[in-house]
């Protein structure tokens, strides 16, 4: 065999380019999470005094209890509010409607996520539309802003069209004719759901449930500008350290913190889309 | 059916109300609704900052789409063609960086285009943003692969097409609605970014970088004017990619 | 004898451990038109997709027209190929798709469109230059198919069952067009095929292959009448089997004497066409077996009838419609088969 180079013109370009972006910062910053930090300046080191400091704050573990709960909250929300919207989708309406959806659902991703939180900050206000409608109902005024609320409103922005659009995709792929069997079979539609429907789509579920959480649990503009930063998220501490003052290698131990969780999250989901079924 | 209603009228009313608010009078809006201005559209576009945002936006789209459109066809090509030891590696790489949050993208990034003396130029925000868009470049180009017939690329060799000819003559054509979905999805995607970018930019500052720094700053419906037509340069793009795809197929 | 058009000598494959194609020798003449023939899996499209250089053999070698080939790049032999999906190409119209290979070879625009024409028409395709090939039915399709490969006048075509996507009537249409087709052009076809009916209504000479190894080479009818053993004769199918012990002249098959003039003592398997076999109601004077009747099945104007035999094997009976009247078999009445003593074939036993 001749020596075939153009199999490596089509190869070798995404290994060269990934280990020089991709690779090379994420490694940087773990390298950087032991250097030292002396009067603003950092010196190439291997030390663990940035893993003390981060370790040893309780501000960093509040930070941490909240990104998790809020994380987990909007998975579990957004797969909940999302899903009879996706069973409608998938069972409920015509092809050309189900296409038409998802391609409305696809446009949220061309508009600026900033501007849409920006929307929700004077919808939500406490002189805003939405309090104001209410007002002539004689109900409120709410303040939902700075609040976990506000937060949620934010995450479910981000994540809800990709959820839809996961479970609907992964309903719509079950065979028709199992449903039927089990309807036939004498499964009430509820029973249906639950026994057939619900294990078919697991995957899609489960995939659509673990991008919701690392959306929600890397983001810091829903808490930052829906939940008033207060407590603050961990991708909110690692811009305070980032931006204000060099901080860079403490910041780096909080994204590693994050990387680690977000992989045992996502081997978790994995293992449990892909597991076998306890009886 | 309501309830479908209730979710898509959840997931656009940020959208729809931002166009609304961009041209109604009111700083801090509510109902009523004040009048109607193009006020806010004046002012953002008479800002220098902003005309400079747009065009260094421009640039660093097309480039890190370019780019990315590139890779990710090259890579969706090699995991189509051929298989290799340390395949699952090899496609791990390409379609890992998304699901790393971007403040930790933005963090290592700055850290890391700070040692190669790029930070703070749109050759760092062109280069994070090519990472960030080419696993969406390469998942468009491989769904459009899937389709193609092993043969015809084989049909093409035994019809006396070298691989160079058959890749020009027989894949490229047949991926090219792909292609051109590819370029403008990550063009959009770029156009689009500002957690990173704001972490790399410097003072080359790109559309939503700015957006956020109005955030930062006075809250200012301004904001839904940039946003708006943000929104439909986005979709201009869009459509016309869809338009000229369904063209060709007809053709 | 003058050199062949193609030489294979233990030609191997092996994909892994998989042994795809286990060194064969096989070689073909100028002009012949030769189906490679077996179920799947059995090596045949790994032996056409070497031959076309589009796998590279794992040892072994192949000739063509006298020159080694293993290290030639696809692109440089001339082997065009017709496929199963055809493999047009979908975003050209039927000229471009045609013009192709010509367009590979730098031929200019004005004798490429020349030879287009000439062979759109020769496969009546004329006026269809524009359409796009998904617009086109199921045999104009292989039409275009064969005319992209023909156009560059080849020395010989290889088909990857190029007819098993289409329906059974234009099945038999395009068997015509492609057995008229090979003798006008006079130039070497190679089949690959499971269709049994397919190989033996056009090819000269038929290749029968299993588990990666040539099993048995010879004229249609030969192979039809003299299967060399089991594994042919089940594949070419409408074959009874038997097998029993032959002790002077007389093969003992499940307790019933059957006479086998002039076989050699010891176990052995034999094979009877199924229109070789007569059934009768009464039990003939000469050796016969009682079989009992399953079910008839209507193959064009003749009639197979399906028994079970005393060893609950299966056994198979061409009949006229006159005969199957006379007969009027019912599921699970008995019969009795017999043949004439030539109409057996001995063949070799597998172990």
């Amino acid at each position: 065999m001749r020596i075939d180079g153009y199999r490596y013109t089509w190869r070798l370009p995404l290994i060269v380019w990934q280990a020089l972006f991709f690779i090379g910062p994420l490694m940087l910053m773990v390298a950087m999470s032991f250097w030292l930090v002396r009067n603003y300046r950092m010196t190439p080191d291997f030390v663990f005094d940035n893993w003390d400091r981060m370790m040893s704050r309780s501000f960093f573990w509040d930070a941490y209890e909240v990104t998790l709960v809020r994380a987990c909250v909007a998975a579990v929300l957004a797969t909940l509010i999302a899903f009879p919207a996706s069973y409608a989708l998938a069972f409920k309406v015509s092809d050309t409607v189900r296409r038409w959806a998802i391609f409305l659902l696809v446009v949220p991703f061309f508009t600026s996520y900033l501007v849409r939180i920006y929307a929700w900050q004077v919808l939500l206000a406490e002189s805003g539309p939405i309090n104001a409608v209410l007002g002539f109902g004689g109900i409120g005024p709410f303040s939902m802003l700075n609040s976990g609320f506000g937060t949620m409103v934010g995450y479910m922005t981000l994540v809800l069209p990709l959820v839809i659009i996961l479970q609907t995709t992964s309903l719509a792929g079950i065979d028709r004719n199992l449903i039927e069997a089990a309807w036939n079979l004498g499964a009430s539609p509820v029973r249906t759901l639950f026994r057939v429907i619900i294990p078919a789509a697991k995957v899609g579920l489960i995939i659509g449930a673990v991008f919701a959480f690392i959306l929600s649990f890397g983001d810091f503009v829903s808490p930052f500008y829906l939940g008033g930063s207060k407590p603050p998220t961990l991708s909110i501490l690692i811009i305070d350290t980032t931006k204000s003052g060099q901080q860079w290698p403490l910041a780096a131990v909080v994204a590693i913190m994050m990387i680690v969780t977000l992989f045992v999250v996502a081997v978790a989901a994995v293992g449990a889309a892909y597991g076998r079924r306890r009886s | 059916m309501l309830y479908l209603a209730i979710v898509f009228a959840f997931v656009f009313a940020p959208i729809i109300t931002s166009m609304i608010f961009s041209f109604n009078s009111d700083r801090f809006p509510t109902v009523p609704l004040g009048e109607f201005t193009t006020h806010w559209y004046e002012t953002a576009f008479s800002r220098p900052e902003v005309w400079e945002a747009m065009q260094n936006s421009l640039i660093v789209a097309l480039t890190a789409a370019t780019l990315s459109t590139a890779l990710g066809f090259a890579t969706a090509y090699t995991d189509y063609r051929y298989n290799f030891r340390f395949k699952s590696a090899y496609i791990a790489l390409a379609l890992l960086p998304p699901t790393i949050p971007l403040v930790i993208m933005g963090l290592a990034m700055l850290a890391w285009l700070a040692r190669l003396g790029i930070s703070g130029t749109l050759t760092g925000i062109i280069i994070a943003h090519t990472v960030m868009a080419a696993p969406f470049a390469m998942a468009i180009c491989r769904l459009r692969l899937s389709q193609m017939d092993p043969a015809l690329e084989a049909a093409a060799w035994n019809l006396g097409a070298s691989q160079w000819r058959a890749m020009r003559s027989v894949v490229v054509p047949f991926c090219l609605p792909a292609i051109v979905s590819a370029f403008c999805l990550t063009a959009a995607v770029s156009f689009d970014e500002f957690v990173v970018a704001w972490f790399v930019s410097g003072l080359n500052k790109t559309v939503p970088v700015v957006i956020l720094e109005i955030l930062q700053g006075n809250v200012d419906p301004q904001i839904n004017a940039i946003g708006t037509f943000v929104f439909l340069t986005s979709m201009t793009l869009v459509v016309v990619a869809q338009l000229l795809i369904t063209r060709r197929r007809k053709a | 004898m003058a050199e062949p058009l193609v030489r294979l000598t233990d030609l191997k494959k092996s994909y892994g451990n998989f042994e795809a194609v286990k060194g064969i020798d096989l070689e073909i003449a100028a002009g012949e038109f030769i189906a490679i023939m077996g179920p799947s899996g059995c090596g045949k499209t790994t032996t056409l997709r070497m031959l076309a250089g589009l796998e590279a053999p794992s040892g072994g070698e192949i000739f063509i027209g006298g020159e080694r080939m293993n290290d030639v790049p696809a692109h440089e032999r001339d082997t065009p190929m017709v496929w199963q999906s055809l493999a047009l190409f979908p975003f050209l119209s039927v000229r471009e798709n045609v013009e192709f290979g010509l367009k590979m070879r730098g031929l200019p625009k004005r004798e490429r469109r020349e030879r287009v024409a000439v062979w759109l028409e020769r496969l009546g395709l004329e006026g269809f230059e524009k359409r796009r090939v998904d617009a086109l039915s199921g045999g104009q399709r292989q039409r275009v198919a064969l005319a992209r490969s023909l156009v560059t006048e080849p020395k010989m075509l290889f088909l990857d069952e190029p007819l098993s996507a289409l329906d059974a009537h234009l099945v038999i249409r395009m068997q015509g067009v492609l057995s008229k087709l090979q003798k006008d052009l006079g130039i070497t076809f190679v089949y690959v095929t499971h269709s049994q009916s397919e190989a033996f209504a056009m090819a000269d000479r038929v290749v029968i292959m299993g588990h990666g190894e040539i099993v048995q080479t010879g004229r249609p009818k030969d192979i039809f009448r003299a299967p060399r053993n089991r594994f042919v004769a089940e594949f070419v199918g409408r074959n009874n089997i038997f097998a029993g012990t032959v002790a002077g002249g007389v093969i003992n098959v499940d307790g019933t004497q059957l006479p086998l003039p002039g076989a050699a003592d010891g176990p052995a398997e034999i094979v009877v066409a199924a229109d070789r076999m007569t059934v009768s109601l009464e039990r003939p004077n000469t050796a016969a077996l009682e079989a009992e009747f399953v079910s008839e099945e209507f193959v064009g104007t003749a009639i197979i009838c399906y028994f079970e035999g005393p060893g609950g094997e299966e056994l198979k009976a061409q009949v006229t419609e006159r005969e199957l009247e006379l007969l009027a078999p019912e599921p699970g009445k008995h019969f009795f088969l017999s043949w004439e003593p030539d109409a057996p074939h001995v063949m070799a036993v597998t172990s």
